[in-house]
């Protein structure tokens, strides 16, 4: 354990954490970009996660898949992908396919950059996305993805000022931000990703890079370096508290002076039930999603007592005004799990926010959870994402407070027999 | 190389823990890196375990290559320190066993004692889960079970029973109700709830059981080679097959009680093994009699699963319920044999052994049975194809791990068994009558609309949200009660997942009413979405 040098107090741990791998981005891009294929170079491991942590079924013909390496193409130096490149465009016919990394091919040394470069063709790109367990966790691999989307974003002229928002977002997230902006005034130029390949925005000097989702460090960095964009150095849109300081940070950018304090105000006063039961709860982010910094800050603003934030990884200028408005706040890089359950047992919070390898083991424990991942995958983003959000929070305390009371030694018996004393 | 999108075997890793996971007192750290962590949302969603798994990864991230670190030592320090378990199974991942590490000279730098530690490493490009589960299992019973006396009355040991088994509680508890009945008790279940005490102490008991082709026969065969125990193989799946089971089990008993000088029990009458004790222990017999069942003959069914249940399942079709088997398969090759043997004569044509899906959707495609018993797997493309089909076989999924009890093995399995081939089938009855004689008064439901929205679940289960969206009304006009909406609120709207589209129409045009709005605009409706939280 030692402190990161710099201004901002972060703890950094190492070993058992409870997370995803990368891949996990591609369950909700290949819905996202709905002209996409996303090909996965790995092994039964890869097809295995895919099928049973993100509960994919294969309905229709999905626009994922793993080219699966098989003990006769260790031997190999390198994989030939041309007839499964070819199988996928028969059936699918997509305008791009994602070629993602993965652990075993990356121990394998495969030059990845070298084999889509070789696959690619002018009418089918194929892109090279590093997303391996052994470097990127969970949402991380998105950032990759947009990375290799950047030379399909135009060059946006001098002097075209516009904001392009980074981040995935659903259609009616997408919307709602384009909307608020244009209300104040602020010309959208569009989202990095767009639900289709070929409409992906143009990007140029005079571009305002709104980050909407906080995992997108490396591809903020690129379009800078390359483009000149500038990148926005606000909170996250999530909030009331977060939502006003984007929004008017942004319209700053734009030359435009905007006090949204009312609108704060009557966002946290339509969340006040919420706020209310949230008020000095003590509660612990185990980290997971790695959009733990944007609402351990939002659960500060509305009075709870954050113990922990732990996050997979913390970059430090990406996220720097959300550390800032963590200020006296325990954050934690990498979180040692085993390290973290002693903490918990003895600190007792309210609420645990947790991924689910081990959000029931919790609430086994007696705790009430919330599930780190459905952050993901619910539309809580701006003004019309306050109330969904608090209600995420929320809805644990309500449904508990709502069941009868539990004795665990009569209920768990013979649930788990393996956790039963021993002897 | 081939293009895979869903696989019917987990990795060996997944069986490694799947043993592990069963056991008291057992730990198992994966050399592996974050991503294999997946695994232990498996056993905390489906089997909804209350603690924690006994699973940790030791963290192989990429710079530690180039490095040269190691935190297995560590990682096992600290799984000593928080759990101190009997033993620790170590293995490496699909990509870490490709460096070819020596995992037992770094384990034994944690300083933890070497005879708690057990380092199971795999080709895990050759070996997939089951063979793994029954590896690992066969290894820790070598390594305990210790030569004892037996034990004073006759006793078995149930071996095989695994986390994540299909339907593995309630089958359990079958063969404990038949035991129970027959007065013989259990020595140990194993790996399911066993630590490694009860492995030690396997020998003791009389009579080994090992339904399982797949998992604990192994094991089993061991017992035997080295402590002279017997075993009997078969899985109880069907009348006729649960009765056989019961006599053998009787006969071996009264054999070694002979041999031993003691008492041995009788058989008692069949209607001690029902759940009230004075009927029928099942009613599959007379069910199968009844005139209504007679159409069954006609009905032909395709059966495929894992080894244990397609056979089981495929003799309990045709020779119980009368069913006419136009195909059967497994995904397990190394299984195939036995299948093939023990299903000799129950079809015409050749097993189908693979383990792609799709060579299965086909098959169903161009028979069109009018049963199919698959896997979930076979499930969803029966759906697709409006075929019936009844779930026999693993991989489980959340479905197979219902509160209720609902057995396979012994007379209560058969009577599910055939509950489930019943109201699978009858719908396909009434299909074909509707197909006859019209709409027969019933109206299906438009698929024109054609949803596709899936949302992203998180533990196995599809929410049922995969299907056609049943928005029940009629099409729904521009113009509902008098509010007029444009064609950018229309489209706005169509964003909203179909499930919650007719709540949100109304409460937007609730809201706009309040607001003196008389058509939903792109605007009002946006505002309706902030005022009633998105």
């Amino acid at each position: 354990m030692m402190p990161v040098s710099g201004d901002i107090q972060i703890i950094k741990e190492d070993n058992v954490t409870h997370s995803f791998c990368g891949l996990a981005c591609v369950g909700w891009l290949y819905q996202k970009i709905k002209d996409s294929f996303f090909l996965i170079l790995g092994t039964h491991t890869c097809a295995h996660f895919l099928q049973n942590a993100l509960g994919m079924m294969i309905f229709a013909k999905p626009r994922f898949g793993i080219a699966l390496i098989e003990e006769g193409d260790l031997s190999k130096s390198e994989p030939t992908l041309e007839e499964i490149i070819a199988e996928i465009k028969a059936d699918h016919n997509p305008s791009v396919i994602f070629l993602l990394s993965s652990c075993t091919p990356e121990v394998m040394k495969v030059d990845f950059k070298g084999l889509s470069e070789h696959l690619s063709t002018p009418e089918l790109p194929v892109l090279f996305v590093p997303a391996s367990g052994l470097v990127y966790n969970f949402t991380q691999a998105e950032d990759s993805v947009l990375h290799a989307l950047v030379p399909f974003c135009p060059a946006a002229p001098a002097g075209e000022k516009k904001v392009v928002f980074l981040g995935s977002v659903n259609d009616a997230t997408a919307d709602d931000l384009r909307a608020e902006a244009e209300e104040l005034g602020i010309p959208v130029g569009g989202f990095l990703p767009e639900s289709r390949f070929d409409r992906m925005p143009a990007i140029g000097p005079d571009t305002i890079l709104a980050p909407v989702q906080p995992y997108l460090s490396r591809v903020a960095v690129k379009l800078e370096r390359e483009r000149g964009a500038k990148v926005l150095a606000s909170l996250f849109p999530f909030g009331p508290d977060g939502t006003r300081v984007f929004w008017e940070d942004l319209a700053k950018e734009f030359g435009i002076t905007v006090d949204l304090r009312d609108r704060e105000k009557a966002a946290w006063e339509k969340i006040r039930p919420q706020t209310e039961l949230l008020r000095g709860k003590k509660v612990f982010l185990t980290a997971d999603t790695m959009m733990e910094l944007p609402l351990a800050r939002f659960l500060k603003g509305a009075g709870a007592n954050v113990v922990e934030c732990s996050s997979a990884y913390i970059n430090k200028k990406a996220l720097g005004r959300e550390l800032q408005a963590l200020e006296g706040i325990k954050v934690v890089e990498q979180p040692n799990f085993h390290r973290q359950l002693e903490d918990i047992k003895r600190e007792r919070p309210d609420m645990i926010v947790t991924s689910l390898m081990t959000a029931n083991p919790f609430v086994g424990h007696g705790f009430i959870v919330k599930w780190s991942m459905e952050f993901t995958l619910m539309p809580i983003h701006s003004w019309s994402g306050v109330f969904t959000l608090a209600n995420l929070f929320v809805s644990p305390f309500n449904r508990r407070s709502k069941l009868p009371p539990f004795d665990e030694k009569v209920w768990l018996e013979g649930v788990m027999p393996s956790a039963e004393q021993v002897h | 190389m081939r293009l895979a999108f869903w696989l019917y075997e987990g990795t060996a890793l997944h069986g490694i823990s799947r043993v592990t996971n069963s056991m008291k007192g057992v730990h198992t750290v994966y050399h592996a890196p974050q991503g294999d962590d997946y695994i232990t949302a498996t056993y905390t969603m489906l089997e909804r375990t209350p603690e924690f798994p006994g699973l940790s990864i030791s963290v192989v991230r990429g710079r530690d290559l180039a490095q040269g670190v190691s935190r297995l030592p560590a990682t096992l320090q600290q799984v000593e320190r928080h759990y101190s378990p009997d033993l620790t199974v170590i293995a490496p991942s699909c990509s870490t066993a490709l460096l070819q590490e020596d995992l037992r000279q770094l384990a034994m730098h944690s300083g933890v004692p070497e005879e708690k530690l057990l380092v199971f490493a795999l080709n895990p490009f050759r070996v997939t889960e089951n063979e793994a589960a029954d590896g690992l299992f066969t290894e820790l019973v070598k390594r305990y079970a210790k030569e004892q006396e037996k034990t004073a009355g006759p006793s078995v040991n149930i071996l095989g029973f695994t986390s994540l088994g299909f339907h593995l509680r309630a089958n359990l508890t079958s063969l404990r109700r038949m035991l129970q009945t027959l007065g013989i008790s259990v020595n140990v279940v194993a790996p399911w709830g066993a630590g490694t005490a009860d492995l030690e102490k396997l020998p003791a008991a009389w009579l080994n059981i090992a339904p399982y082709r797949e998992i604990g026969a192994t094991a089993a065969g061991y017992l035997g080679e080295r402590f002279g125990m017997p075993t009997i193989f078969d899985a109880p799946l069907g009348i006729e097959p649960t009765q056989r089971w019961l006599g053998d089990i009787v006969e071996i008993i009264n054999d070694l009680a002979a041999k031993k000088g003691v008492p041995g029990i009788t058989m008692p009458p069949l209607r001690a093994f029902s759940l009230d004790g004075i009927s029928a222990p099942s009613g599959v017999p007379w069910f199968a009699r009844t005139a209504d069942m007679e159409s069954f003959s006609g009905k032909k069914a395709f059966v495929f699963g894992d080894a244990t249940h397609t056979v089981g399942v495929v003799k309990f079709l045709r020779d119980e319920l009368g069913m006419q088997i136009i195909g059967a398969g497994t995904y397990l090759h190394r299984h195939a044999d036995w299948v093939r043997e023990q299903l000799k004569g129950y079809f015409p044509g050749e097993l189908v052994v693979t383990d792609r899906f799709q060579e299965i959707a086909s098959i169903i495609e161009n028979e069109m049975p009018d049963l199919v018993c698959g896997t979930q797997m076979e499930r969803h493309s029966c759906r697709k194809l409006d075929v019936p089909c009844m779930v026999i076989s693993p991989p489980t999924h959340i479905e197979n791990h219902l509160l209720g009890y609902y057995p396979f093995f012994g007379f209560d399995g058969a009577d599910v068994m055939a509950d489930r081939v019943y109201l699978s089938c009858k719908l396909g009855l009434e299909k074909h009558l509707i197909d006859f004689f019209g709409d027969a008064g019933l109206e299906y439901e438009d698929e024109a609309g054609g949803h596709t929205i899936k949302a992203v679940s998180v533990n196995g289960d599809d929410n049922g949200f995969e299907e056609t969206g049943s928005e029940a009304a009629p099409s729904v006009a521009t113009v509902t009660d008098g509010m007029r909406w444009t064609d950018d609120a229309e489209n706005m709207l169509k964003k909203v997942p179909f499930f919650v589209r007719k709540k949100v129409r109304k409460n937007t045009e609730n809201f706009a009413l309040e607001q003196g709005e008389n058509c939903i605009t792109a605007e009002v409706f946006r505002k309706a979405k902030e005022h009633l939280g998105g």
